[in-house]
């Protein structure tokens, strides 16, 4: 019995034992855990009282505030609702007129006279005009600053245009006038009035101008990852190699490869260092030019256009303060971003800064959209190509209206088309392709603009699709007018003499859906560079290459028929008008300025040549005529008017899948286009 | 029993007999042993855990006990705000330095009470929505409660309503934080500035350098790059529940909300309204309100009462005046309702107006214009104005809903000033989900021609086929645009060649040995590949005429951004299965081409390695299958654009190389290749592909032309 006891009482106490080690231990375990704890974020403590708090606005506060009388604007700084009289826009838009220069003047002032004037918001008077601009030229002395002009009115709807950094605008009583400035300091600069312009070499041409220097996308394994940008106007490129600061003296000779690039030749590197100071902003334009993505370190000067412009898609702004860190950060850029923003940097200069016409209707367009308000250009259209100024924001504020930004928008060109049938001088309706076109599958309408001296025919065939005739002024650049009959994006452009097939039609149709922006035709030119003469030319002989196709049978998008008529200098649409062939060469080369790609070439049956009328009326439209000799000065002045020759050629033609293949007829969709 | 008593009378011999006393005191001496070593236990652990549940009520403190400091009236005062800052004159960036995150680190200062020499409070300690704040700061990735590491501080002084705090004193206790040093790197959150009867715009406390996030800046005030302006926080927006309501016409066309008006805006509403009748609603406060209803909730026109702010749903646009202060909640309001807010307040800056595109969500329109704000309004297109409406729900859902997105907001956009290369786009910042899901950037935009001089890059995936690689490599050799010929040896076990039995030929030859043998291994981006575009081939193609590849290399110039191969394959829908299938009969439609011989740019080397989504890449090496339905995939996903097939060209196989085990072989390969296709839809969350029905030929293929004066005459056959 009392062993037992003795027992119970043993095992009672070795129990309690174990159960106090099992119980202590993982108390031990836990607690080493739980006191570094106490060391890691704590955070903002969740208070007891937390539903208690009161907001930080009395209910009634928010309601009440208004009771006090409507603050009038501070004076000394003025605003584009403050300064600017909007109510002088209204009607007839943006009017512009440019005080004429007195006096000889030098080269830069002249090219911006010239630029303004040739723009479309251009008026030569000045009490029509709601945008009057001073243009002030870098060699004016500055006792001769102030013949202040007749309508300056304190400066209301008054723009100071200054290319160079300018010693009058500095004494200048710029009163409410808004200045445009080249690279103008951060400080005097007002966001939203103000203009930034880019600060242009003496020599910048004055339209076309340089092309960007990039060539491929990526850049060439080898080529330098840094140039800076030196101070005699030079570039320096180092190694990738670098331990330190690059640009910074101290540290020269650590680095190997490098070399110094006498005057103001472009940098060949991937990244372009440029400093923050204003001379610097050279070196800017230089890089975007080069395609080397500017990095620009701590800038004390506005970067040009920056109320349109994302700069962070093609520029780093980075601080340099931090030298190392920026270094290590363009090292170990993903290769996705290098590439956008080398892209982004060439696009800019190709699309604003590349020549001084740019420039100013850029700065000229960047006030239209102020005062347009809400039908001003989406920021998509001033980023992405072909840029604002080839996306005129008459046609449309929504980018899906556009042929370029479907695939950003997700979105796809209407699955329709127009065909316009242009009828000249003496001719018969054109029936037969009437037929052949109201037959094809996503034809949606059929418009004849008539532009005959006879009166059109009371009766029309019956088709399919609904037919409305147009009268035409028979001029030739007429069929290029954006006619709001048009419901569709893409147009099926036709002569009367025009001959195709039905299911040429269909393909062609198919192959311009998956290229809304180029020109889709059936017949082609290409232009050379003739050296017995010294200029271009172009031929309709059948060759390996094109780079025109003739509008007398082509798909394009509806917007070129906008882009035609409203951006095309006057002096080119006049030369279209008078010698007719020109109206095709200046087409092509409109599309192919604004894509900077060759158009496309679908199969057409040779077949059709045999069918076509012979020789037609000079100044008539023909399929496949001969330019003639005088035509090709017309080349040549277009080539002048757009500053470069912008037409590029492609060797390839575009073919149904199937297409002339020995597999049985029955597979193929387009059998009709290898046979009649 | 028997045996127990007997064992009892007995006893073993070992122990005693004891008395029942002695049991007693045994008992109780065990029990005091025990005791005392659980009382020992207990001890030794118990202080640990009353300090971890000390811990634990200092987070359940309440905001009535927290320490309360007492500022002397001679404690300094700030400077006041110096407009000329910018970040890189008045930020410090030494303290943000290297971060691999590419994140800034926050440190919120701990609540404290202030109180000035007479003990009378400097502020209400903390509001609701400036304790939420510090919440969300506290919970997100930028917090630190480190102070040494942080780079930007926030001071716990609420500083949200000037109304509620005493100007001076408060800047003496922001003075007093023990890293204020001018300001430098300190964040300040208001956003009622100003008060009665100036309204500053402004935060009117002494700040010196602080960088201040404040709803209702002018551009007077607001320095461009330093200051944040955020908006004004509706508390409606977590009182009332307000269902989207999708855009499109609404009854009114135009709505004014505001209670507190001046006289003369009333006057310019009213006179709007009389002039376009039923088209524009002003609402005013209600006079005759029941007990219990409150007047934030209500809006009344005449003796109309309306529900606010569900009446501003009934609204396409809605007025947002000034009131005496720029900023106004009621933005917010009008933003949640999908209401397009009508802003008319000069000089306002907009809410986060540095990364927002407010043209796309409002329509500003200048005081002096109020009278024409109608015909304004008017003349934008339907389809404009819905595309703003969505955009106005969007920013509000975004940026404006709570106070944790007001503060997250933000400090993003100082991180992305701090971390330049880091920052978030403008689409990021403004398109809706819907856009970013079904937008496509294509990494090669640009449109360029490259150079010919330029040529290719071929390389050759190879194992152990030696004659036929050094056919096919003598063949790609006649190719002029030929620039450098890299040969993947993919075979482990042997050794490639000596070099003086590989075929002789212009161009430089390199041969890279792998790893392992991975089909992953010819889109790898090889260092050695120089030129942009690549031709990849496989060992046993040798049927390419010379003219068909040049050719294809310049068709890869008008297109660098696609892949650019011969024979051309189609996805297709299968109804009765229900999913996809590959299709490699002779189609009038393309969706793929095969990369047994095909163009590309080399950047897709880089994607194929490096951003394949999902397991794909290791699910290709895995299955020794469908690396090219990878790459199409891949390509036409990343570009949103068709692959371009060239030539008539059909099949690789050669004629004289029949499959004698054909039929069989064929169906098992079509089954995993539709597999592959359904696999990499189901990864990719959509299908890519694009099916057109065109290729490319030179432009005077099968011309009636004379053949040597054609450029590509031997361009081969199916």
């Amino acid at each position: 019995m009392q062993s037992w006891r003795r027992k119970s009482l043993w095992l009672a106490l070795s129990a309690s034992w174990l159960l106090i080690l099992l119980r202590v231990f993982p108390v031990l375990r836990l607690k080493e855990p739980a006191r570094r704890q106490a060391g890691s974020p704590q955070g903002w403590p969740h208070w007891l009282d937390t539903e208690l708090l009161q907001s930080f606005s009395q209910p009634g506060e928010l309601l009440e505030d208004g009771l006090q009388p409507p603050q009038a604007p501070r004076g000394g700084s003025c605003t584009q609702g403050a300064c600017f009289d909007a109510s002088r826009c209204r009607g007839g838009g943006l009017k512009v007129f440019v005080y004429p220069a007195v006096g000889p003047i030098s080269e830069t002032p002249r090219k911006v006279l010239t630029s303004i004037e040739g723009s479309r918001y251009h008026t030569a008077s000045a009490t029509e005009a709601c945008l009057l601009i001073l243009v002030l030229g870098p060699d004016t002395p500055a006792g001769e600053c102030h013949p202040v002009p007749p309508q300056w009115d304190g400066g209301k709807n008054h723009l100071v245009l200054s290319l160079h950094p300018a010693p009058c605008l500095r004494i200048f009583q710029l009163g409410q006038a808004m200045v445009a400035e080249a690279s103008p300091t951060v400080d005097t600069f007002r966001p939203g009035f103000d203009v930034a312009l880019p600060l242009l070499p003496e020599a910048h041409p004055l339209r076309g101008g340089a092309l960007g220097q990039l060539r491929q996308h990526s850049p060439l394994p080898g080529v330098a990852l840094i140039a800076v940008a030196e101070e005699r106007g030079g570039w320096r490129t180092a190694g990738t190699n670098f331990s330190a600061c690059p640009w910074d003296g101290r540290c020269e000779q650590d680095h190997g490869p490098k070399q110094t690039h006498p005057g103001a030749m472009l940098p060949n590197a991937t990244f372009c260092l440029i400093p923050g100071r204003s001379p610097d902003a050279l070196h800017f334009l230089q890089a975007l030019q080069a395609g080397c993505i500017p990095v620009l370190l701590s800038p004390r000067w506005e970067l040009p256009f920056s109320e349109v412009i994302d700069w962070t898609k093609a520029a780093v702004v980075a601080d340099e303060r931090l030298p190392l860190q920026v270094l290590a950060a363009l090292q170990e850029m993903p290769l996705t971003r290098v590439l956008a923003l080398r892209q982004q940097a060439q696009f800019l200069w190709d699309a604003y800064f590349s020549s001084m016409e740019k420039v100013i209707h850029t700065t000229l367009e960047i006030i239209q959209d102020r005062i347009s308000g809400a039908s001003a250009h989406p920021s998509l259209l001033w980023n992405s190509p072909p840029g604002a100024l080839l996306a005129l924001s008459t046609f449309s504020t929504s980018p899906s209206d556009f042929p370029f930004y479907h695939l950003q928008q997700g979105s796809r060109p209407l699955g329709r088309f127009s065909a316009l049938i242009w009828v000249g001088a003496p001719d018969q309706p054109p029936l037969k392709l009437i037929q052949a076109v109201a037959g094809a599958q996503h034809c949606a309408q059929i418009l004849v603009l008539w532009s005959s001296k006879k009166p059109p025919p009371p009766r029309w065939p019956e088709t399919a699709v609904p037919l409305t005739v147009l009268d035409g002024h028979r001029k030739a650049s007429d069929r290029f007018l954006p006619y709001s009959a048009i419901s569709t994006d893409a147009i099926l452009s036709l002569d009367a003499h025009s001959s195709l097939s039905t299911s040429e039609v269909d393909f062609a149709f198919t192959v311009w859906q998956s290229f809304p922006e180029r020109m889709v035709g059936f017949l082609t030119w290409s232009h050379f560079w003739d050296e017995a003469q010294g200029g271009w030319g172009y031929t309709g002989e059948r060759a390996n290459e094109f780079s025109m196709v003739l509008t007398s049978a082509a798909f394009y998008h509806r917007y070129y028929h906008t882009l035609f008529t409203h951006s095309l200098p006057k002096a080119l649409r006049t030369l279209a008008d008078e010698s007719p062939r020109c109206v095709d060469v200046l087409m092509n080369f409109l599309v192919a300025a604004v894509t900077k790609l060759p158009p496309i070439k679908v199969p057409y049956g040779p077949w059709h040549q045999e069918a076509r009328p012979p020789p037609l009326a000079p100044g008539s439209p023909r399929l496949r005529a001969e330019p003639q000799p005088a035509a090709q000065n017309c080349i040549n002045r277009m080539a002048a008017g757009f500053g470069h020759m912008s037409l590029v050629s492609s060797r390839l033609r575009l073919d149904p899948v199937l297409f002339k293949d020995p597999v049985s007829v029955l597979r193929k969709k387009y059998r009709s286009l290898e046979k009649p | 029993m028997c045996a127990s008593v007997k064992y009892n009378i007995r006893g073993p011999a070992l122990i005693p007999r004891m008395k029942t006393k002695h049991r007693i005191y045994y008992i109780t001496l065990f029990s005091i042993v025990l005791l005392g070593l659980i009382a020992t236990g207990m001890f030794q652990f118990w202080p640990h855990s009353i300090e971890s549940s000390g811990d634990w009520s200092v987070e359940k403190r309440s905001v009535r006990d927290v320490p309360v400091v007492r500022l002397p009236a001679d404690s300094p005062v700030p400077e006041r705000g110096d407009l000329s800052c910018r970040m890189h004159t008045c930020f410090d960036v030494y303290r943000c330095g290297f971060n691999p995150k590419n994140k800034i680190k926050v440190y919120i200062y701990p609540l404290k009470k202030y109180v000035g020499e007479a003990g009378v409070p400097v502020s209400s300690t903390i509001s609701r929505e400036y304790n939420e704040l510090l919440t969300a700061i506290s919970d997100s990735d930028y917090y630190t409660d480190d102070i040494t590491r942080a780079c930007l501080f926030v001071p716990s002084i609420d500083l949200l309503n000037q109304n509620s705090l005493r100007v001076k004193e408060t800047a003496q206790a922001l003075a007093q934080l023990s890293r204020w040093d001018r300001g430098t790197n300190h964040l300040l959150f208001n956003m009622l500035p100003g008060g009665p009867p100036d309204y500053n715009t402004a935060l009117d406390v002494p700040r010196d350098r602080a960088l201040l996030a404040g709803g209702g800046f002018s551009t007077w005030t607001y320095r461009q790059g330093y200051d944040v302006s955020i908006p004004v926080y509706s508390p409606l927006s977590a009182e009332v529940d307000l269902p989207e309501k999708g855009p499109g016409p609404r009854r009114y066309f135009l709505l004014s909300s505001q209670v507190a008006l001046h006289p003369e805006s009333r006057e310019d509403l009213a006179a709007l309204q009389a002039r376009h009748g039923e088209a524009v609603l002003v609402l005013d406060k209600c006079s005759n309100l029941s007990e219990g209803v409150p007047a934030a909730r209500k809006r009344c026109h005449q003796q109309q009462a309306f529900d606010y702010p569900q009446v501003l749903q009934e609204a396409t646009f809605c007025m947002v005046l000034r009131g005496a202060r720029l900023g106004q909640a009621v933005l917010s309001d009008v933003l949640r309702a999908g209401c397009v807010p009508v802003i008319i307040a000069d000089s306002y800056v907009l809410p986060f107006s540095e990364v927002l595109d407010w043209k796309r969500a409002s329509v500003v329109v200048p005081e002096e214009k109020m009278s024409d704000v109608y015909s304004i309004l008017q003349s934008i297109p339907r389809r404009q104005i819905e595309e703003m409406q969505r955009q106005a729900r969007w920013f509000w859902e975004a940026y404006f809903q709570s106070i944790k997105a007001i503060a997250l907001a933000t400090l993003q956009i100082i991180n992305d000033r701090i971390y330049p290369y880091a920052a978030i786009s403008y689409e990021d910042w403004n398109d809706p989900p819907a856009v970013k899901w079904s937008s496509v950037s294509n990494p090669l935009f640009l449109p360029l021609i490259p150079p010919q001089s330029q040529g290719f890059t071929a390389i050759v995936l190879t194992y152990d086929r030696v004659e036929s690689l050094f056919r096919v490599i003598t063949e790609v050799s006649k190719v002029p645009s030929l620039s450098k010929l890299l040969v993947v040896w993919n075979n482990q076990n042997k050794n490639p060649p000596e070099d003086s039995l590989w075929p002789k030929i212009r161009v430089p030859l390199k041969v890279v040995r792998t790893a392992e043998n991975k089909l992953s291994n010819r889109f790898f981006p090889y260092d050695e590949i120089e030129t942009e575009a690549v031709l990849a081939i496989d060992d046993d193609i040798i049927m390419l005429t010379s003219d068909e590849l040049q050719f294809g290399y310049e068709v890869w110039r008008e297109f660098p951004d696609r892949l650019v191969g011969y024979p051309g394959r189609l996805h297709l829908w299968d109804h009765e299965m229900n999913k996809w299938k590959y299709e490699s009969e002779w189609t009038n439609e393309v969706s793929m081409v095969l990369t047994g011989a095909a163009f590309y740019h080399k950047y897709f080397n880089y994607l194929y390695t490096y951003k394949m989504p999902g397991d794909i890449k290791n699910w290709v090496d895995a299955h020794m299958n469908c690396e090219d339905i990878a790459m199409n995939f891949l390509v036409a996903n990343v570009t949103g654009k068709a692959v371009i097939k060239v030539t008539p060209r059909k099949k690789f196989k050669c004629p004289e190389c029949t499959a004698i085990d054909g039929l069989s072989l064929d169906q098992t390969h079509m089954v995993e290749r539709s597999e592959c296709i359904n696999k990499f839809a189901s990864v990719f969350g959509t299908m890519p592909l694009k099916v057109v029905e065109h290729r490319a030929d030179p432009v005077l293929y099968k011309d009636d032309f004379p053949e040597k004066l054609k450029s590509f005459p031997n361009i081969g056959s199916l």
